[in-house]
């Protein structure tokens, strides 16, 4: 099976984030992994790389409660930087949060593939690969 | 010289006079009558009467003939109604001319022209008639009743009954009214004294209706001779008033149950009138005052003074109805509120000339109205904080599950033994992490579960100290410079134990997020305005972008910085304490120059 370039993790929780790595690692799911402990730190990141000319990560998953920046003015920020080129990036948001406004409030953001309950399976994985690296 | 004189006496007489012999041939005439005469030529002496006057009737000559034969002075009234001219009214008196006073040698006639007598005469019957007053009158000496015609009419009796004044008496309904007609009569045959009164009389048909009965007495030599006086038939009118009466008083009895007060005010003549009512709204006594308008003046609420008085220009102006409310303040100092509503009357001109209005007292509601707004919002803010609080626990209650979860499948499949180790460490973080979650909560709901009978004084000074004696090692590290205001003797209404916690929240907040460029410099200050007491607490921290974060600072598990110890749970909490003490908390924050909040508490009534 192909696997992602690279996958990027935006979650402050260090638990969940060992999880997901070795996750990704039993799968195969990328060949490289970022990670950013919250919304800030992954913009700044990204505007780096895009100076230095390299490429938005292939999928994001992000967590929406993290201090500094959440995850709603992370996707805001994300948008504005990326008004073309958002075709070639996929945002899956994984969350504790079963608030019914939450998942109201994805469907404004088009780049939001999914919405993902923790916690996050091997399978789960898997699916995504299947359906988004044909 | 007899006849002569007598001759030019009859000429010059002021009245149309003729004088004929017993044929009915003229003697003599008056000036008068000769004028009255049209285009008569010549002298009538000598002529038959009836040759030149042709319009008298048969009464008139049968009486001519009567008199002639030796009959007395006679008047005969004739009514002419000649084809296209109006009606009048001819007065002949017809007496006996005698010679020697025996021989009845001809007749005096004189004429007197009485229409515009008997015109008046109608008009009077007739408006007797159109406004229903009839005569009457007992002549107490020959014991007869006279009634006219109306007053026949107003009794329902034929035109030809005869009344006396017993029966008379007896038309007015038995009780109150026939009781007190009897007493008038009597008064007034005693003592002489006239009487106006609206009494019911029973008509001889059965009908009940409402009559004003006028009577005055003649008395001669101390003796009644005579009753007379006027009867009008009232009862349409009389019955309009009771029913009117009957309203108003109506009204009167409502408006004075419902504390309800009217007013009149008089935009002209610029009079202000209030019914008895309109004083206990205002707290006042009519006799403390010279005129309603400075009793209206001296109680109503300087804030609400303006706002009415434009409301009234308004509506005199046609620009609004007048629907208001206002305060006004007793003088005893309680507020109360009024609602008032007018109705501006115009005259022809569209000019407002009056006003009329009613006011009520509205406190109950006004009061109702604020609690149960009040217990809207609390209850709204509840629900609010009741939903919050449930996604929160499920939230972070979920996600420390489903590490544990996690975490347990990783260790079940793994082999290598230091991995193994790495895995515990994790999962002995996880459960920690569940129960620190699960103790907060707690803490929480332990906030909201708290009586407020726990509220005691406490020294706000002490317990300041208190709570930076115990921090002493950590302020110390931050080279903490720490300015309290606070009057050593204040005290505030507080939970012991909240005020504590509140405090060691917002002293270690501020270590916490204190700037790594400076020094911290702490600053406590406390001033009491009435009900409550606000305390300020300052520092030079990294403060806080209330733009992009707003009022989330005090939400549950939020946090905006890096630092490791970042809950987001301690201004939660502060906040539910102090609202839970009647309290409020605000904030005002600059990034990299400092936060202040400011804590409202209720103040010790003293």
């Amino acid at each position: 099976m192909k696997k992602f370039k690279n996958a990027c993790i935006i979650d402050d929780d260090h638990i969940f984030i060992y999880g997901i790595k070795r996750l990704m690692i039993e799968v195969n799911f990328c060949e490289e992994i970022l990670v950013y402990n919250n919304g800030e730190d992954a913009i700044k990141a990204f505007t780096i790389n895009k100076q230095s000319g390299r490429p938005v990560p292939s999928i994001i998953f992000l967590d929406l409660n993290m201090p500094i920046m959440n995850g709603w003015d992370f996707l805001d920020a994300f948008c504005k930087s990326n008004e073309s080129g958002l075709d070639n990036t996929i945002v899956y948001i994984i969350s504790s949060s079963v608030d019914p406004r939450d998942l109201v409030r994805i469907k404004d953001y088009a780049v939001v593939k999914n919405y993902i309950l923790k916690p996050i399976t091997a399978n789960d994985l898997e699916a995504i690969q299947k359906e988004e690296v044909a | 010289m007899e006849t002569l004189l007598t001759s030019s006496f009859i000429k010059d007489y002021p009245a149309s006079v003729v004088i004929v012999n017993p044929q009915m041939r003229i003697i003599e005439h008056s000036k008068l009558w000769l004028k009255e005469l049209e285009n008569r030529n010549g002298s009538p002496i000598g002529i038959p009467f009836y040759d030149i006057i042709d319009y008298t009737d048969e009464g008139f000559s049968k009486c001519c003939e009567e008199c002639l034969q030796g009959g007395k002075i006679t008047k005969v009234i004739q009514k002419l109604n000649p084809p296209e001219e109006k009606t009048r009214w001819l007065e002949w008196t017809i007496s006996p001319w005698k010679e020697n006073h025996i021989e009845v040698n001809g007749l005096i006639i004189i004429k007197n022209d009485i229409t515009e007598t008997k015109r008046k005469e109608e008009l009077l019957l007739k408006s007797k008639r159109i406004s229903r007053i009839g005569g009457w009158e007992v002549d107490l000496l020959a014991n007869t009743v006279y009634w006219t015609q109306v007053t026949k009419e107003i009794h329902e009796v034929p035109m030809d009954y005869v009344p006396n004044l017993e029966e008379g008496i007896n038309f007015y309904k038995e009780g109150v009214d026939r009781d007190k007609i009897s007493i008038l009569v009597s008064d007034a045959m005693n003592e002489g004294l006239p009487w106006d009164t609206e009494l019911r009389i029973i008509t001889a048909k059965g009908k009940e209706i409402w009559v004003r009965a006028k009577g005055e007495v003649e008395i001669v030599d101390g003796i009644c001779v005579r009753i007379y006086g006027t009867f009008q038939d009232i009862d349409e009118k009389k019955r309009v008033e009771l029913k009117y009466q009957e309203v108003s008083d109506r009204l009167a009895i409502a408006t004075k149950a419902a504390s309800i007060g009217i007013w009149d005010y008089n935009i002209v003549e610029n009079v202000l009138v209030w019914d008895d009512n309109m004083y206990p709204l205002y707290g006042v006594k009519k006799e403390d005052f010279s005129g309603v308008y400075e009793a209206w003046e001296s109680t109503i609420h300087p804030e609400d003074s303006k706002p009415a008085q434009d409301q009234l220009e308004l509506a005199i102006n046609g620009e609004i109805d007048f629907n208001t409310e206002f305060r006004v303040v007793w003088p005893n100092g309680e507020i109360r509120y009024i609602k008032a509503v007018a109705h501006v009357i115009r005259d022809a001109k569209e000019n407002a000339v009056k006003m009329v209005g009613a006011n009520w007292d509205i406190t109950t509601n006004k009061k109702a109205e604020k609690k149960l707004k009040n217990l809207l919002d609390i209850t709204s803010e509840q629900n609010n904080s009741l939903m919050n609080f449930a996604h929160i626990v499920s939230h972070n209650l979920r996600s420390h599950s489903s590490n544990l979860s996690m975490l347990s499948g990783f260790f079940v499949e793994e082999k290598d033994k230091d991995e193994k180790d790495q895995l515990i460490k994790m999962l002995c973080e996880a459960s920690e992490s569940l129960n620190e979650t699960v103790q907060n909560l707690s803490e929480v709901v332990q906030v909201k579960t708290d009586a407020l009978d726990k509220m005691r004084p406490v020294n706000l000074y002490e317990t300041i100290t208190a709570v930076e004696k115990n921090l002493a090692v950590l302020l110390k590290e931050k080279d903490t410079v720490c300015e309290i205001e606070v009057d050593k003797e204040l005290k505030i209404k507080a939970i012991p134990a909240y005020l504590d916690s509140i405090l060691l929240n917002l002293f270690t907040n501020s270590i916490k997020y204190s700037s790594p460029e400076r020094s911290l410099a702490l600053r406590i200050t406390a001033e009491k305005n009435g009900d409550h007491t606000l305390v300020t607490f300052s520092d030079n921290g990294q403060g806080i972008n209330l733009k992009r974060h707003g009022n989330a600072i005090f939400g549950m598990y939020k946090t905006f910085h890096k630092h490791k110890d970042a809950k987001g749970i301690g201004l939660f909490i502060t906040k539910n304490q102090i609202e839970s003490m009647n309290g409020k908390i605000e904030v005002d924050s600059q990034v990299n120059k400092g936060t202040t909040f400011q804590l409202y508490f209720e103040s010790i009534d003293l």
